[in-house]
């Protein structure tokens, strides 16, 4: 097996990785990149641990091949936060506690940061049904539902005010 | 994992070439979400992988003279975004159940048609389509009716060098309704049980053309031909489609496994091919 170069950006930032063909998306960002949010679960698709935006789709990174990630734009949970300012599905789940031994919480996260960047203003059976493929075993789901619904409303306040603020502009 | 040679070829030419060229344990790539678990599990064993991502003119659904034209790469989860599909039910009904989304992300229809397993979600509603299926290989293109396509449990008519290149619906807009179920253990990442989809053609209070089909209660996913037979020509009523759900029951040859027993995946596809062919009916 050879290795090939590929470049990609993770979390905004450029990046060089030189990788085996079957090297795991997640093997290299918490090995080499020592990015540990993303986790091993099942390894098999049904746990979600392993959940990354890849070029703006939530993906299982235990699932795909780092090679194929050649020129992509990749978003872990150590990206989200911007300016040493925590995104507000993070605040969210802070608010309303929405883990307990945290396993889950980074894919969680990401899998809802991805249902309100597609659906602003989910129900909360689009909620459930968005966030079926991550499994939780401590929280019983219902903190991290009222989380994801507390974060599309907090958002929908802030991208209110702001069209305000651009009409006040005008 | 183990080790092994990926290609990643940029267009059909090449990747037609690689598969024809490696003699050794060689396999199409595509979402990867059966290949590369059944890699680790040491269930596959390839030597070569033929990665399909930057295969162009394996993407993209149009429609023309009647039919919808599905490229082998298209992912699950266009089959939840693109009006050209999720105007039909069952397609729409199938997808929206699919694994979970994250696997939708991924997953694509011709991977789930190549892995041939008799439970494959898609299987059902693109047999009640009536979908053809393109394989494409350095020798030529050859279409045969999907039906054919699954010899049996993970075994199908494709050769070593060939590639799935396109689905072929029928489309009439002609007074058509579908429905679809699946019947799992959970609402996640659930393996059926029994599936259920059935396409209607109408003509007034007549059936004037019916597709049935079954999912997970056969070596392979199938058509309700015995059923079909029943309905087709006649009057939509209670006694023809209870007897057609009967005759359904009858045909298929389901198996007890660890999920459900023979009996009662019988059962319920009685019930289901009731309520789908109720369900299409009242989609009309």
């Amino acid at each position: 097996m050879q290795r090939k170069t590929i470049h990609l950006t993770l979390n905004g930032e450029p990046r060089e990785w030189s990788v085996y063909p079957n090297e795991l998306l997640l093997n290299v960002l918490r090995e080499q990149e020592f990015l540990t949010g993303a986790k091993y679960g099942c390894g098999i698709g049904e746990c979600g641990a392993c959940t990354v935006h890849l070029n703006g789709a939530p993906m299982l990174s235990c699932l795909t091949l780092a090679i194929a990630c050649d020129g992509a734009d990749i978003l872990t949970i150590e990206g989200l936060a911007r300016d040493g300012k925590l995104d507000a599905v993070q605040e969210a789940f802070l608010e309303h506690s929405a883990f307990q031994c945290g396993f889950c919480t980074p894919d969680m996260i990401m899998m809802t940061r991805a249902l309100l960047n597609e659906n602003p203003q989910p129900s909360e059976a689009q909620v459930r049904d968005y966030l079926r493929g991550n499994l939780c075993r401590c929280t019983g789901y219902a903190s991290i539902l009222r989380a994801a619904l507390d974060a599309a409303a907090v958002l929908n306040v802030r991208r209110n005010i702001h069209a305000a603020e651009e009409r006040a502009d005008a | 994992m183990r080790d092994f040679e990926l290609l990643q070829p940029k267009n059909l030419a090449d990747a037609l070439d690689a598969l024809a060229q490696n003699n050794a344990s060689v396999h199409p790539l595509a979402g990867g979400t059966d290949m590369l678990v059944d890699i680790r599990a040491q269930r596959a064993q390839p030597d070569v992988l033929v990665a399909l991502q930057n295969v162009n003119e394996l993407r993209g659904v149009t429609r023309t003279n009647g039919h919808l034209r599905v490229g082998a790469s298209t992912t699950i989860a266009e089959f939840l975004k693109n009006p050209l599909l999720t105007e039909h039910d069952a397609l729409r009904q199938a997808a929206s159940v699919f694994a979970n989304p994250l696997i939708r992300n991924s997953a694509t229809i011709a991977g789930n048609i190549g892995s041939a397993s008799p439970a494959g979600d898609m299987l059902p509603p693109l047999l009640a389509f009536d979908a053809q299926i393109e394989l494409v290989s350095k020798n030529g293109t050859r279409t045969m009716p999907l039906n054919e396509f699954f010899l049996g449990p993970r075994k199908t008519a494709r050769n070593a060098n060939e590639l799935i290149s396109n689905l072929q619906l029928p489309i009439s807009n002609l007074q058509t309704a579908s429905a679809f179920y699946k019947l799992g253990l959970r609402q996640a990442d659930a393996i059926s049980l029994v599936s259920v989809a059935v396409w209607l053609q109408r003509d007034s209070d007549m059936i004037r053309d019916v597709r049935i089909a079954l999912g997970a209660v056969a070596p392979r996913p199938m058509r309700a031909t015995r059923a079909e037979e029943i309905l087709h020509g006649q009057i939509f009523n209670e006694t023809n489609v209870k007897e057609a759900a009967r005759v359904a029951s009858e045909e298929c040859a389901p198996i007890d496994d660890l999920r459900a027993s023979a009996n009662y995946r019988r059962r319920m596809v009685n019930v289901y091919v009731r309520r789908m062919l109720e369900q299409a009916w009242r989609n009309f």
